[in-house]
């Protein structure tokens, strides 16, 4: 009877052919799952081969069921975990065996406990510790992201032999299970890679011939383990922000002729600093090459500047102790005596010879100490090794604004009173000092921009012209030299996609169709039922009336 | 899920639909060209509607509850809804239940093809399962109950042959079910419902109103002998 109905619709009004073209548009027409309700940017982890060697995680597309970090069982897992709850076994567990891993960053980083911090800081040095095969992505925190971790935790296990069989077939019929998809293209080798070194100086005065040369570098580069949420405020945010501030005190000393010193000083902002100070590497060898002679190779001293608002004890880092009465042994002494007008800084002397057989330098300064300059890192951490060079956790909101400000005044103290050799240094003050507001301009600037090098390393990037700018604002012969990997043997590599876009889709298993299934076809034939006994329904009415009219 | 879900969704919108076609006869009398007529009048009352709307209404955004007067105004836009289905209701000859139904039901239909179709297109196809679709199949469902008694009514109010005092149940029958949308969301909203509970309420005063015009249409009925 059923059939003999439909073949009459299609008889009489829709063509046959529909069944054949409605499937294929069915098929054509575009099955991107619609808008989601949740949406999040995420933030893919780092990506980049240094000498060869491949950090980072490869792969950036997912499509994949989300489970919690204590739920998921197989590669078609995708592992969604709040950073705390990760620890470094179970990262690594995740990473050989899940699908994906998104990573929840907590709430308040600058609330963090201590205690935490540190454990942060431990587990995203394990991180870009290997290669990893599996895309890795971290997302802020927000309140549906946080619902979509609660829920996902609080699903029951099917393994979890603590429930009764009931229990465990009603959730895995009605629980709400979430879909993790993130479509990027898949990562490729960053082309057209640039790392802009920027350098410029002031003359100094002297009357016979040759002035000698004070160096002043700072890398301008952060890293953490994602590219697009390294922001770096004191890694390395802090040392450009003391090189930016040396440029304008001792630019207005030298715009007069009377407080000119007997120095030139050089001020170079580095790129690559965090890949094996590719940008200082290249700029030495381009300035030693060049055949004019450039005024590095008369440098008394070069000084690094790296990640200077940790704490209040300054380390100048050596690879070789320098000479009594070389010029570096006499900044070091400037250095002391202007810590200690200005407790509670002090300043020790910290010796590392380079190590050669290690394929990584330990600080800047070797960099211009394999060339035999003499040269030193100024930094408040003690190890090269500290996690804190290098994290996303290094926020502006963790960083002391007064202490950054104090550090950079005893610096630039201690420069002011070895260029002018004036013992009892306090020179700066009043109108020319050391400006709290100055400093927290510039980091409000540099702290709120990602500074990977991937992501400053594209041709006229805007923070390097920035920079480039103010720099000529205040100094002579302001140039750029580009670091550019070499094409058959790259020291560094980048690879494209650095975030994307990631959607939660809410699901339901596929038992739960079958189970709505029935359910319709429960109701439609109540409908069926109610329908074709209508007419009973009419009589009673028409009998109801017919009564109350007599 | 995704198509299959969308296939559950179809069957429980359109199969009711298919169901009450069917049973009535309508087929019977080739009644499918009025049904397809009723839907053209639908949509160009509908065009109508949207037109007045764009004009004397242009911020018609907001939260119902906030402009209660406004939102008023436009639920008396619906009373072109009633125009639209006499006009129906004119085009069909002769008098007896396949007039009303066919009136009702091609009205519905066009009602459900051209607001629903592409929404569950759209939207339950997607990857995501929300309950909203459900929801929304299961409200067409009743708007076909509505739209019938709609229908009913209005050929009753359109008899001269009524009783007078009958026929003041009928206007207000009529008045009331033009507002019953904006009433249901003021209900539903003050009663902080869910959209579960605000589907069974509806459900509830769909029955009723359509319980009464039952009531009426059969006394009438008879008394003019139809069957």
């Amino acid at each position: 009877m059923w059939l003999e109905e439909v073949e009459e619709i299609f008889k009489g009004y829709l063509p046959y052919y529909v069944l054949v073209f409605l499937p294929i548009f069915i098929i054509i027409s575009p099955a991107n799952p619609v808008s989601a309700s949740h949406e999040f940017p995420v933030y893919r982890m780092q990506h980049f081969d240094l000498h060869g060697v491949p950090h980072g995680c490869r792969s950036s597309n997912i499509n994949l069921e989300a489970r919690s970090v204590s739920g998921w069982s197989t590669s078609r897992h995708c592992v969604v975990a709040k950073l705390q709850d990760l620890t470094v076994d179970n990262f690594k567990s995740i990473c050989t065996k899940a699908g994906a891993l998104i990573i929840v960053l907590p709430h308040n980083v600058d609330k963090l406990k201590d205690e935490d911090y540190q454990h942060l800081l431990l587990l995203e040095n394990a991180m870009l510790e290997e290669e990893i095969s599996i895309p890795v992505y971290f997302s802020n925190w927000t309140p549906e992201l946080d619902t979509v971790t609660t829920e996902l935790l609080s699903n029951i296990d099917s393994n979890d032999l603590t429930k009764s069989a009931a229990e465990n077939i009603i959730s895995s019929v009605a629980a709400n299970g979430y879909q993790v998809v993130v479509s990027t293209n898949n990562p490729s080798i960053k082309n057209d890679v640039k790392l802009a070194t920027i350098h410029g100086h002031l003359q100094g005065y002297g009357s016979n011939g040759k002035i000698p040369t004070i160096a002043i570098v700072a890398h301008y580069d952060s890293f953490g383990v994602a590219p697009d949420l390294s922001y770096g405020a004191d890694s390395n945010g802090s040392g450009v922000i003391i090189l930016l501030e040396l440029v304008r005190l001792f630019s207005h000393l030298y715009s007069d002729q009377k407080t000119r010193g007997k120095y030139n000083i050089l001020f170079i902002l580095s790129g690559g600093g965090k890949l094996n100070y590719a940008g200082s590497k290249k700029w030495l060898e381009d300035q030693i090459e060049s055949n004019e002679g450039s005024i590095i190779q008369e440098a008394s001293f070069v000084m690094c500047l790296d990640t200077l608002a940790a704490g209040d004890t300054l380390y100048m880092h050596v690879s070789k102790p320098p000479k009594e009465g070389s010029h570096s042994s006499q900044f070091l002494k400037d250095l002391k005596a202007s810590a200690e007008l200005r407790q509670p800084v002090t300043v020790e002397g910290v010796h590392k010879k380079i190590n050669l057989a290690d394929s990584l330098l330990a600080w800047e300064h070797e960099r211009y100490s394999i060339k035999r300059l003499p040269a030193f890192t100024m930094s408040t951490l003690k190890n090269h090794r500290d996690f804190q060079r290098g994290t996303i956790l290094d926020t502006k909101s963790r960083l002391s604004v007064e202490r950054l400000t104090r550090n950079t005044k005893v610096i630039a103290e201690a420069l002011a009173s070895h260029i002018y050799n004036i013992s009892n240094g306090d020179l700066f003050g009043q109108s020319l000092d050391v400006s709290k507001d100055y400093v927290e301009t510039w980091l409000n600037y540099l702290s709120t921009q990602p500074r990977s090098p991937q992501l400053l390393s594209n041709k006229e990037n805007p923070l390097v012209n920035y920079l480039k700018d103010n720099l000529g604002k205040n100094l002579r012969d302001v140039k750029i030299t580009y670091t550019i990997p070499d094409k058959r043997d790259p020291s560094f590599q980048f690879y494209e996609v650095t975030k994307g876009t990631m959607n939660i889709y809410s699901v339901k298993p596929a038992v739960f169709d079958l189970i709505l299934t029935l359910a319709i076809v429960m109701y439609l034939a109540v409908a069926y039922f109610a329908i074709s006994y209508f007419p009973n329904m009419y009589n009673a009415a028409c009998t109801l009336t017919a009564k109350k009219m007599q | 899920m995704t198509l299959y879900h969308f296939g559950n969704c179809i069957a429980l919108i359109y199969v009711p639909y298919y169901l009450t076609y069917k049973s009535s006869g309508l087929s019977e009398y080739g009644a499918f060209w009025k049904c397809f007529q009723a839907g053209m009048i639908y949509m160009f009352t509908q065009l109508a509607k949207m037109l007045v709307l764009a004009t004397f209404f242009p911020d018609n955004v907001g939260d119902i509850g906030n402009d209660i007067i406004g939102e008023f105004l436009k639920s008396t836009v619906d009373l072109a809804d009633l125009i639209g289905i006499y006009v129906v209701l004119a085009g069909i000859p002769g008098k007896g239940h396949s007039k009303v139904l066919t009136a009702g039901i091609g009205w519905a239909t066009a009602e459900v093809i051209l607001s629903r179709a592409v929404f569950l297109w759209v939207g339950a196809r997607g990857a995501e399962f929300d309950w909203k679709y459900i929801e929304k199949c299961l409200e067409s469902n009743i708007s076909l109950v509505q739209h019938i008694v709609t229908a009913t009514l209005v050929w009753l109010w359109s008899r001269h042959d009524l009783k007078s005092n009958l026929k003041t149940i009928v206007t207000v029958l009529l008045v009331f079910l033009s507002y019953k949308p904006l009433l249901l969301d003021l209900i539903v909203k003050m009663l902080m419902a869910g959209p579960w509970m605000g589907l069974l309420i509806k459900a509830l005063v769909t029955g009723v109103t359509g319980f009464l015009t039952l009531i009426i249409y059969a006394g009438l009925a008879q008394v003019i002998g139809i069957f």
